[in-house]
């Protein structure tokens, strides 16, 4: 459409960054280069996992409109990278433990923002076609940053040698819903048909409760030491 | 040594940090603004232009090519500078007048798909129309268009845009402008511009006759052309579609004849295929004056019995013979006129046979028949056609499809001018007309459009005739028309089929409305993430005992040497309450630093950690760990910055 739109798109999709990156007192630990190198740890990861795929994952030339379940699972599992990327990034940054996990969340959804939303956004919303795709994008790049700070700290959680007998389930549980969610996600809307906006609402549904229930724990065990 | 180096470095970084963010930011934006939008359209579909050409120095059709603008039906208040889409059903000439004097951009008629199925009426009645829409130049560029199920979608919706303005309540039109979609169509091509150049093809062919020297001559001929409102969708299957295939099967027949020595009759037969007959017959012009003016020996200016033109011979029950000077008795012309009596009167009773007298009237821009140009040059001609008067719009008109001609109807005339023709010739009558060598000689001539701009001496239709002309009679050759440079009897010009994009598009209101809403959901983001530090660190207040957990906030510690005595403030932001609550000390280098003023911070915890504070002098250099940051002397002023503190039980 117009510059104005692509303005309004850049808007919705960054500002929520911005805001957390000021709110969360980020800014004040000048926490800015960490986050750029936890968004160079994400390059690198994907970097690996491009290359993983490419290798090990033939293109699967199957009939068009056929789900490939077991491929589209794999290839998920491959997503565990992220989580050893954002524990090498925590690792790497000393200091209070939610202090580690915002920089990690903030530096990963960050980098995945600009890397897979920055150009679809500047070229298509601008273009004269109208779409509420690149809106739905805008709202999904929100998604992704509560996304990673709830799996950054379910992975914190994880790694913790304090962490009691009995959260080592539901962590471990929250763990492997965040590295499947995506594929859930294409699995509801095959099975479901979902309509673009209906998947957008059951990912931030999902995604809110991954979120909420590892908020819980993470205060719960932080309470509890 | 190496910290001071990183704090200077630090220090640099700071300041240039704007500069920094321009760079990362801007360059590549700059970088990709200069790149081309990409076109990803919600439909695209082929458009027709109308005609557009010259002919002596008149122009005539539509003048433009280019097209951007927001789609717009005929319902709507406003039309300035909107591509007008109108539906063939709907379409009127006053709509359309309608539309052009609001200075509309552009108009866009759509076409049914299948044009059988358009009641008759309003067939005729857009047949009558094109040539009003032709007669005058337009400024705008006009383009047809053939319906399709997502063509339609958007007519229906521009359509339910359009008529919904000005209506109804200014709310209603907001929220219509946020659920409405709205389209941009463009088209891809360039501006029209004049062929230069352009040759119009005709073809010729023979067949000899036998029997000395001076044989008389009879000339067949049809001019091969189509002409519409648009040249891509000019068919032409009536006009003049017929009159080829039945000058294609008369060189058939008597080919076959003369193939025999004792079938060969005392004349010579002469095919022409002309073409540019719908702009003033300039391929005949051109042929006759090659003949005539500029050759010694030709056919055309020895002995010609007659010239017989083909015009429009596909339909209808009757048959006219247009003459412009009534035949004289015992000529050949007399004796073809009365053959043709003899024929339909013994054969075809059902067939309303006339002779049609118009005298060829110099003063007009255009020829009415093909054979006044014959006439003007005191060539014995006529023309044969269905038709009673050369005004008819179905001469010119693109309904004029395969439909149009009545196979049976053309075949029957086919015979009948053949037996005429055979009668003159011999006196005997045994040929058969083919009626399926018609049906896909019709076919194949619907089957693209032939308008003169698209024929070219290339084109597949010009070989195909020639080479069916060629299977038949003897030198068959091409003559070609070029207009003048300096002052050109006709000019066509190009553009004529584009490709046109739909870009479904929102108002600039549904922007603003956008922003707003974005604004909105921004700032309920805004406090959620501060409620929820609030609710957050307000729990690290609490737990904030001693022997609790460490903690953190910023730091920023100023000293000023004031002669002899070192003063230092320390200004502190709490971390939780996210503004500056400030503590400034005022201490000398030598004495313990004690708390001077405290502003008032908004929230109670800040209030309970400095009386901690106080209680428990934590505030002593010893027990707390500065992570410096940044630290330099300006002038009287040594500055240190301090981001991360922690103290507490950890520490102490």
């Amino acid at each position: 459409m117009t510059l104005f739109h692509f303005g309004n798109c850049f808007a919705l999709a960054y500002f929520p960054y911005f805001i957390t990156y000021k709110c969360s007192g980020l800014s004040e630990y000048n926490a800015f280069w960490r986050c750029v190198q936890a968004g160079a740890t994400y390059l690198f990861v994907q970097l690996c996992k491009m290359l993983f795929l490419a290798t090990f994952f033939p293109t699967w030339e199957g009939g068009a409109g056929v789900y490939d379940f077991v491929g589209e699972f794999m290839k998920a599992t491959v997503d565990m990278a992220d989580l050893l990327g954002l524990h090498l990034v925590m690792s790497r940054n000393a200091g209070k433990g939610e202090y580690k996990i915002m920089v990690a969340a903030m530096g990963w959804a960050t980098a995945e923002l600009v890397m897979s939303r920055c150009i679809p956004l500047w070229v298509g919303a601008r273009g004269i076609e109208f779409d509420w795709k690149y809106i739905q994008m805008s709202f999904d790049s929100n998604i992704s940053l509560v996304h990673y700070i709830a799996m950054a700290a379910v992975v914190w959680m994880f790694t913790r040698y304090d962490l009691p007998k009995s959260f080592r389930l539901p962590v471990t549980v929250l763990l492997g819903l965040c590295v499947y969610k995506a594929f859930l996600m294409e699995l509801f809307v095959h099975v479901f048909l979902l309509g673009s906006w209906t998947a957008l609402l059951v990912k931030a549904v999902l995604t809110g409760a991954i979120s909420l229930c590892s908020l819980f724990l993470f205060i719960t065990l932080v309470h509890s030491n | 040594m190496f910290e001071e180096a990183s704090e200077v470095f630090d220090n640099m970084f700071k300041s240039s940090f704007p500069l920094t963010l321009t760079f990362i930011v801007f360059l590549p934006a700059v970088l990709i603004l200069v790149s081309p939008l990409p076109a990803e359209a919600a439909h695209e579909f082929t458009v027709y232009r109308m005609q557009q050409y010259d002919l002596q120095g008149q122009n005539y059709g539509s003048r433009n090519a280019i097209l951007n603008t927001e789609a717009r039906t005929v319902e709507a208040e406003v039309l300035s500078r909107r591509c007008v889409m109108m539906r063939l059903a709907d379409f009127s000439y006053e709509k359309y007048q309608k539309a052009l004097r609001q200075s509309a951009g552009a108009v866009v008629i759509i076409l049914p798909k299948n044009m059988s199925t358009m009641p008759q009426d309003i067939v005729q009645q857009f047949m009558e129309l094109e040539p009003e829409l032709l007669a005058t130049e337009t400024i705008v560029p006009v383009y047809f268009a053939m319906e399709d199920d997502e063509l339609l979608s958007i007519y229906t919706q521009t359509q339910v845009s359009s008529s919904s303005q000005g209506s109804s309540s200014a709310a209603e039109v907001l929220l219509h402008s946020a659920t409405a979609n709205g389209f941009q169509m463009v088209t891809s091509g360039a501006q029209s511009k004049a062929v230069s150049d352009w040759a119009i093809t005709s073809l010729e062919g023979r067949l000899a006759g036998v029997g000395g020297e001076d044989l008389p001559t009879i000339v067949v001929v049809a001019h091969y052309d189509s002409f519409g409102v648009a040249p891509w969708l000019s068919y032409g299957a009536d006009s003049n579609g017929s009159g080829v295939a039945v000058l294609l099967e008369l060189a058939r027949l008597f080919s076959r004849l003369y193939s025999h020595k004792r079938t060969q009759a005392g004349y010579n037969l002469l095919f022409f295929l002309s073409g540019g007959g719908k702009f003033n017959y300039q391929g005949t012009k051109r042929w006759l004056e090659d003949n005539l003016d500029h050759t010694e020996s030709s056919l055309l200016q020895d002995n010609v019995a007659f010239v017989l033109c083909l015009d429009t011979l596909g339909n209808g029950d009757g048959l006219h013979l247009h003459v412009s000077k009534p035949p004289k008795e015992g000529s050949p012309q007399h004796a073809l006129l009365k053959e043709l009596q003899m024929v339909v009167s013994e054969q075809y009773p059902d067939v309303k046979f006339s002779m049609v007298h118009k005298k060829i009237n110099l003063a007009d821009d255009t020829l009415a028949w093909e054979h006044e140009r014959f006439g003007i040059r005191r060539l014995p001609a006529f023309t044969l056609s269905h038709l009673e008067s050369h005004r008819s719009a179905a001469r010119n008109s693109i309904m004029d499809m395969r439909p149009h001609v009545d196979l049976k109807k053309l075949s029957r005339n086919t015979k009948l001018i053949a037996e005429a023709l055979a009668r003159v010739i011999y006196n005997l009558t045994e040929k058969q007309v083919q009626e399926e060598q018609l049906a896909s000689l019709v076919d194949w001539l619907t089957t693209q459009p032939r308008a003169a701009q698209l024929v070219d001496k290339d084109s597949t239709v010009v070989s195909t005739l020639e080479y069916y002309l060629g299977r038949y009679l003897k030198d068959v050759k091409r003559h070609f028309v070029r207009a003048d440079k300096r002052d050109p009897e006709f000019v066509f010009y190009d553009q004529l089929k584009q490709t046109m994009n739909a870009y479904r598009v929102k108002p600039a209101i549904f922007d603003l409305l956008l922003a707003l809403c974005i604004a909105a959901y921004l700032g309920v983001v805004y406090l959620a993430v501060q409620v929820r530090g609030h609710s957050h660190y307000a729990h690290y207040a609490q737990i904030l005992m001693p022997g609790s957990d460490y903690m953190f906030f910023s730091f920023m510690v100023v000293t000023v040497r004031l002669g002899n005595e070192v003063h230092a403030l320390i200004f502190k932001r709490w971390r939780w309450d996210g503004r500056p609550a400030y503590v400034s000390q005022n201490t000398t280098s030598s004495s313990r630093p004690s708390l001077i003023r405290t502003c008032e911070g908004r929230f109670p915890e800040s209030d309970i950690i400095l009386k901690q504070l106080k209680t428990q002098s934590l505030l002593t250099a010893a027990h707390l760990t500065l992570d410096s940051h940044g630290a330099g002397w300006h002038g009287n002023v040594y500055t240190k910055w301090f981001t991360t503190c922690h103290f507490g039980s950890d520490y102490l």
